[in-house]
């Protein structure tokens, strides 16, 4: 399990995690949601030892990464940015991770046949392109067969095809008991892999549930359709429900703040016919900006 | 910690730079002992004779700059998150390369001692030079590749210590060449103290080649060298643990 507890990170003036707190329990694939910039880096590095904390904690089963004895038997880590030598092939970079974790060199060549590198395991890594990289990284975070694995943007560079496959291959670790933390900046690369989501901005934590629980939020309005639109305005007004008109001239009502039960229940009891009745979900898109673009008021 | 030695080697092995810096070394050397044996004809001293011999050790040098790339390098490509990914623990990361690199050096050094000894020994017989005692011609290449492990892990160190390669690589070079030097001709204490100095006693130079004639013995200069890696070594373990990688 990786757990982060009251995390938080300052650079100089800047605060970027800010009492943070989430867990990723073993069989689930866990979100980490946020613009560029809102802290997820920054905090899965923490996570994983590389970064030190102004306060808080983040550890793996219960101990901080620096602690843990064979490491990358428990975790597992895709990172942004650069982490090659340019001038050494793939399959020498996995193997010198392999000596260096005492796993036998059989595994190497198992992972870049799992990654699609076999071909190209031989090449120096100047040579890959960035989808080839990040396929490489992902091989280097499954050397020590982890029970966790930590991924930071791991879609990046990657085209459809790898992307499905990295989809498909996450749900499949989250299957056999493997924890999955993956963070994104964008929502759609995510949506459909993922058990639940945190999102942050800012360093801070403004949502956290399933896809379902986000995008049927109480906020979204109930529409309402009625030949009698005016009169059940008025029952509902009666109930202290604000009920808007829909588009002038039409037989549409738009409740916000209630639900259908209330809604459906109010024009039954007075006798008023509805046509129509329903919450439309908001688009995961229309949900992540909503979230990141008022930290305060949604924190 | 044999495992992470050995990676440190396969490290070594896996880039240009390693073999590029190896061919550097036996090139240069090359010339600079034939050369020597060509254009002079003076070996009556056995000072002389060391002082050629000795050559081997400039193998030190490049190793020392092999050092500090490989340490630094670690920063420079970002290959140290992985590094610390697979041993989180600092100080067994920076010692695992430090010896690694030093393992390597140790080679490098032993083999330039016998290229050396190769071309130098036949040649000086042939100019009727004055001979070492085989005792004499053993401890000083086998000083030559202790002093070249030595030089590696002391890059290393001071790689790991400054992360940026480039002004660890300068920085080396000034102290060596200029700031060592001068401050060992100012100072009669330091000089058998100073980089050079302790070079001229691992490597088994001629005291002539060292800064106030005034070297420490050969296992009491190996002892100082150690000791000043150690001190960067440590040095850059506990950074390292404090700083954001």
């Amino acid at each position: 399990m990786l757990e982060v507890h009251e995390l938080t990170k300052r650079y100089g003036a800047v605060l970027a995690v800010d009492g943070l707190s989430f867990r990723a329990e073993p069989g689930r694939v866990l979100g980490f949601l946020g613009p560029n910039g809102a802290g997820k880096t920054t905090t899965l590095r923490t996570l994983l030892g590389l970064t030190l904390p102004t306060s808080g904690q983040a550890t793996v089963n219960g101990q901080s990464y620096r602690s843990l004895t064979e490491p990358i038997s428990q975790v597992g880590a895709v990172l942004e940015g650069p982490q090659f030598h340019p001038g050494r092939t793939g399959r020498n970079h996995l193997r010198m991770l392999a000596m260096a974790a005492g796993i036998p060199a059989t595994r190497v060549d198992e992972l870049l046949r799992l990654v699609d590198l076999d071909s190209a395991g031989g090449k120096r890594v100047k040579g890959y392109s960035l989808g080839m990289r990040q396929r490489l990284s992902l091989a280097a975070a499954l050397l020590g067969d982890p029970r966790a694995l930590v991924l930071d943007e791991p879609a990046n560079g990657l085209d459809p095809q790898g992307i499905r496959w990295l989809r498909d291959f996450l749900r499949a670790q989250a299957a056999e008991g493997r924890t999955v933390l993956i963070s994104s900046h964008v929502l759609a690369e995510v949506a459909q892999t993922v058990d639940e989501v945190i999102v942050v901005n800012r360093g801070r934590l403004v949502a956290q549930g399933s896809l379902d629980e986000l995008t049927q939020g109480a906020a979204a309005p109930v529409w309402v359709r009625s030949p009698d639109a005016e009169r059940l305005r008025g029952a509902l007004a009666a109930k202290g429900i604000e009920a808007e008109p829909g588009e002038a001239g039409s037989d549409w009502l738009r409740v916000p703040d209630t639900s259908l039960e209330t809604v459906g229940t109010t024009a039954a009891e007075n006798g008023i016919a509805v046509f129509e009745l329903y919450r439309p979900r908001q688009s995961l898109e229309s949900v992540f900006f909503e979230l990141t673009s008022e930290p305060e008021a949604a924190a | 910690m044999t495992r992470l030695v050995a990676a440190e080697l396969f490290k070594l092995r896996t880039t240009r730079t390693f073999a590029a810096m190896v061919g550097a070394t036996f090139a240069l050397l090359l010339l600079l002992v034939v050369l020597s044996l060509a254009l002079t004809d003076t070996f009556n001293t056995k000072n002389d004779v060391r002082s050629l011999l000795s050559s081997a050790s400039l193998s030190g040098l490049f190793m020392l700059v092999l050092g500090v790339v490989a340490g630094a390098g670690e920063y420079r490509h970002g290959t140290i998150a992985s590094t610390l990914l697979v041993t989180p623990d600092r100080l067994r990361a920076v010692t695992a390369q430090t010896l690694g690199v030093a393992a390597a050096g140790l080679v490098v050094g032993l083999a330039c001692a016998l290229l050396c000894a190769a071309i130098g020994l036949p040649w000086l017989a042939s100019k009727d030079a004055a001979t070492l005692p085989t005792s004499d011609l053993v401890a000083l290449f086998l000083g030559c590749a202790v002093y070249t492990a030595l030089a590696a892990a002391f890059g290393v160190a001071l790689g790991a210590l400054m992360r940026n390669q480039v002004a660890a690589v300068v920085l080396v070079l000034v102290f060596l060449f200029v700031v060592d030097p001068a401050v060992a001709s100012l100072v009669d204490s330091y000089s058998k103290f100073s980089l050079s100095g302790l070079a001229a006693a691992i490597s088994g130079g001629s005291p002539d080649d060292a800064p106030g004639n005034d070297l420490l013995p050969q296992g009491v200069a190996a002892l100082v060298w150690a000791g000043y890696t150690a001190a960067l070594a440590l040095a850059a373990a506990v950074l390292t643990a404090r700083r954001d990688i």
